[in-house]
């Protein structure tokens, strides 16, 4: 009996030496100096890119994800894998002195492991738009183009002010903002299309969730009184098919205003979707769904 | 000179159960062939398992070599004793050589390799019992009767004195059957083992044993020379079932005859003929 | 097999196959979405990160990679055979003891709790994944022995049990989840090979090879207790500590293994069965040669992995479950005419 507690003893030590030393990696890195002006910029995120380019950055661009489309100029940079899993090897190959990443699990793992290679790694979360602003200035200062990035987000927050402005005296809208159809699920309260809808005079048709992402069920969604839908589309190239598609879906649901009324919208989703320069146009595309009324009156 | 197995007022029931074995005594000397019979439930494989140190006695003791069986450790233990139960086709199919080479695991080193004698006291195992022919083959590609040559080897192979068996020929043919037996009793005759073995056929028992052990079912039990213990009276009283005795040369045989049975109506005379004899 | 094993004879196996597996990673390391060449990899880091690419992709991505898979591959092959043994059952995987589920839920604690936001310059995820996988382990066993003297049978179904109640607290676990990222790390468990810090690497190999040592003392024993608790003791194999040394042990590198990289399948329950049919089931060279294949296998599907969507990279697991899919059919067309379990 007393061979195996001591055995379980020796596995236990072992045990905790794997999670203490397997922790630790990554603290005693040296921080590598930041080159004033990177000249080989690799951006692993769409938005990133946008950010990038519109901060003037173009011929200091090395590489960009695959998904990264906008502006056109995008296209024709090297590719180093998608958003959901860039290929190290390619950012290495591409050379570059800073890479751009964003804050979630896959992406993270390979910020950590170019950092300890030695490369220059800025790691930002986009998640609200209060985080957009700060995310732009990050990159303005690590690429030093401060005085851009201060007139972009001055920019940015002038469009948002004037929708904010135009819409503050309508009456809130009730907008549903559908993410997935096949089990229903909406943007809740906590998520920054909330925020994009709340800047136009609208309001969530669902009440505060636990999740962000909540899927909804049959009961919530009849007494929801939604008097907008809107749907991002899954891809651009058949919007107008996805929009009938959408129609005959929620013809089922005759008792919400939106359906009587026929405001049911399929949206370029890239425009709301990706958290970069083009949210305000976003924001205005939203409106335009809320507003309908207004804008054909201008 | 002492037994090699020492009982002495043994008791055992299973949990919720009464006692199996009640105050059972008897000793073995070594080199003898002692057979236990009995009917089902009697707990001739209870016992059989109490022998090797499978289960503990509720009360009393077994001795093993002047030792009490429980002192010894699990290898020390399976260096004096080796068990022989019903022949099975194991998940993985070693070779017959691999399943006899088992034997030695007792007397192994730390990483479990076989030395020079340990490799030949296996080939005469498998000599003795017929079965290095098998050497290559897997255990599944043999006959019943065959493999259980092979464990039989495996027992040989462990260097054992005393060799458990609990119905070493259950399944096996006619044949087959004495051909096992024949093998026990010259490992006994010839190597001096002692071989206790538990068996449904008094018939072979009878003509194979030295002593008999005959469990009664109702914690009773008898124990002697196997001519003694093997007598019609104790057959029928034991058994329950109206038996036919036979003389063959020395030995008797047995034949129960159910109600039904051709030559039922016979019973009465003959043992009436046998008693006057 | 004509004769017994010696141990000359598995020294000259074992020592062929590391060869091999040396070779293989090498080749490997060699192959992925860049072209690199060897000697200029050799050459050198260079004075700052960027001047050598072919020595940063080779040193700083692919052998952590290679190695990684070697050391997950050895671990999860070991220990599939070690538990084929003990629970005497064929298709027994590393996974069957509620290894997949501790660790599941070991890794949503973590991030609910929001431990992987503290910057600790590393993902803790490892820790919490292998710490969940031991004491699920422990429970298991536990019970096991608690309700039927750790016999097979309820080993395996205090298993089933824990891993299906598990299963469904982390499924309420993610449901509710205020977060995206707890789906994130869903993906973190199904299994992925990446590119580790060399101390990591380090530590895990001690505990890996350290671990299928350990299982290599009692490979002979394990041999005999293939046939059966009864047969086993009867041949002198003191059974309760075998099978705590055997379970402890695998428990601890399929936990590790877990730890590094999440859940993935059919290596631990494919390999042992490959080299089985091969070089028979004398677990004495079926547990090293399992190691040594299984490490190859898991390279050779992670390289794959690597490039055959590049520049996207497919989780490993698909690779080992399209190669082992088919192979287990196979497998069990094989055995069910051979063995009586499944009469």
């Amino acid at each position: 009996m007393n061979k195996r507690w001591l055995l379980l003893v020796i596995l236990c030590l072992a045990g905790a030496g794997f999670v203490i030393f397997g922790v630790q990696h990554g603290q005693n890195r040296e921080a590598v100096p930041l080159p004033a002006k990177p000249s080989r910029i690799v951006s692993l995120a769409p938005n990133l890119t946008e950010i990038l380019f519109a901060l003037g950055l173009d011929e200091k661009i090395a590489a960009v994800s695959n998904d990264s489309d906008y502006p056109p100029e995008a296209n024709k940079k090297k590719k180093v894998g998608t958003f959901w899993q860039p290929n190290i090897e390619a950012v290495i190959a591409a050379k570059p002195d800073l890479v751009i990443t964003l804050w979630f699990e896959q992406q993270k793992a390979v910020a950590e492991t170019l950092n300890r290679l030695g490369y220059r790694v800025l790691t930002l979360k986009t998640e609200k738009i209060e985080e957009l602003r700060t995310a732009i200035k990050k990159i303005g200062a690590a690429t030093g183009r401060k005085q851009q990035a201060n007139e972009l987000v001055k920019n940015i927050e002038n469009q948002f002010s004037n929708l904010q402005s135009k819409f503050s005296s309508t009456n809130k809208v009730k907008v549903l903002w559908v993410v997935g159809v096949e089990n229903l699920s909406v943007a809740g309260r906590n998520t920054f299309i909330n925020e994009l809808i709340e800047m136009v005079g609208g309001e969530n048709a669902i009440g505060p969730t636990v999740s962000q992402y909540p899927q909804i069920g049959a009961e919530e969604l009849i007494t929801c009184g939604a008097e907008i839908i809107i749907q991002s589309a899954m891809g651009t190239s058949n919007i107008r098919e996805q929009q009938r598609a959408a129609e005959a879906f929620w013809s089922k649901w005759a008792n919400l205003p939106a359906v009587k009324n026929n405001r049911i919208y399929v949206v370029d989703s890239d425009l709301v979707l990706r958290l970069g320069p083009r949210l305000p146009q976003g924001a205005e595309m939203i409106a335009r769904c809320l507003h309908s009324e207004i804008y054909t009156q201008e | 000179m002492s037994g090699i197995i020492e009982v002495e007022n043994l008791s055992f029931g299973y949990m919720r159960q009464g006692l199996i074995l009640k105050e059972l005594s008897f000793e073995v000397m070594p080199g003898t062939f002692l057979a236990i019979a009995g009917p089902n439930g009697a707990g001739k494989t209870t016992l059989l398992n109490l022998l090797c140190g499978l289960l503990s006695p509720n009360a009393g003791f077994i001795k093993i070599d002047s030792a009490n069986i429980h002192s010894y450790s699990v290898k020390e233990l399976a260096q004096k004793v080796a068990v022989v139960r019903q022949e099975f086709v194991p998940v993985f199919d070693f070779t017959v050589t691999e399943m006899v080479s088992m034997a030695r695991t007792p007397y192994l080193g730390i990483f479990g390799f076989e030395s020079i004698s340990d490799r030949e006291i296996v080939n005469e195992a498998m000599e003795a019992t017929d079965t290095a022919q098998f050497a290559t083959r897997t255990l599944g590609s043999l006959s019943g009767g065959e493999r259980q040559r092979v464990f039989i080897a495996r027992a040989l192979a462990q260097n054992t004195t005393i060799l458990l068996l609990d119905e070493p020929t259950s399944f096996l043919d006619f044949k087959h059957q004495v051909g096992i037996y024949d093998l026990l009793k010259t490992a006994q005759l010839e190597k001096g083992k002692t071989v206790v073995a538990v068996t449904h056929d008094i018939n072979l028992a009878a003509q194979y044993a030295d002593v008999a052990l005959l469990l009664g079912g109702d914690c009773s039990y008898h124990i002697g020379k196997a001519e003694d213990i093997f007598s019609l009276e104790q057959i029928e009283r034991v058994f329950g079932v109206k038996t036919f005795a036979g003389k063959v040369g020395e030995g008797k045989f047995f034949l129960p005859l159910g109600k039904l049975a051709k030559d039922s109506s016979i019973i009465t005379a003959n043992i009436n003929k046998d008693e006057k004899e | 097999m004509a004769e017994i094993l010696t141990s000359k004879n598995l020294v000259i196996k074992v020592s062929i196959g590391l060869a091999v597996l040396a070779v293989i990673m090498c080749l490997c390391a060699l192959i992925g979405t860049q072209k690199i060449s060897l000697e200029k990899a050799l050459a050198g880091p260079g004075d700052k990160p960027g001047e050598n690419i072919d020595y940063e992709i080779f040193v700083g991505v692919r052998l952590p990679r290679v190695i990684l898979a070697a050391l997950v591959g050895a671990a999860l092959a070991c220990s599939g055979v070690v538990l084929q043994a003990i629970l005497r059952n064929p298709l027994a995987d590393p996974y069957i003891l509620g290894i997949s589920s501790g660790a599941g839920l070991g890794v949503i604690i973590a991030v609910l709790s929001g431990v992987s936001f503290s910057f600790w310059g590393g993902s803790p995820i490892a820790a919490f994944a292998f710490t969940g996988a031991i004491i699920t382990v422990w429970l298991v066993w536990f019970i096991g022995h608690f309700t039927g003297k750790s016999q097979v049978t309820s080993l395996l179904l205090a298993g089933v049990v824990i891993n299906a109640f598990f299963s469904a607290v982390i499924m309420f676990l993610i449901s509710i989840a205020k977060s995206q990222e707890l789906r994130s790390t869903v993906l973190w468990l199904m299994g992925n090979i990446t590119e580790k810090d060399f101390s990591e690497l380090r530590v895990s190999a001690v505990c890996i090879l350290g671990g299928i040592i350990g299982l290599f003392t009692i490979s002979q024993k394990l041999n005999v207790l293939t046939f059966g608790e009864e047969e086993a003791k009867a041949l002198g194999v003191d059974t309760g500590q075998s099978k705590v040394v055997a379970f402890g042990f695998a428990a601890f590198i399929t936990a590790v293994a877990v730890g590094l990289s999440g859940l993935i399948g059919f290596v631990g329950l494919i390999i042992p069965h490959g080299v089985r049919l091969v070089f028979g089931p004398d677990h004495r060279q079926l547990l090293p040669l399992s190691a040594i294949i299984g490490s190859i296998f898991l390279i050779i599907a992670d390289t794959i992995a690597r490039v055959i969507v590049a520049p996207a990279q497919l989780p490993v697991g698909v690779i080992t479950a399209i190669a082992g899919g088919p192979f287990f059919l196979i497998l069990l067309a094989r055995y069910s005419r051979k063995v009586s379990w499944l009469k």
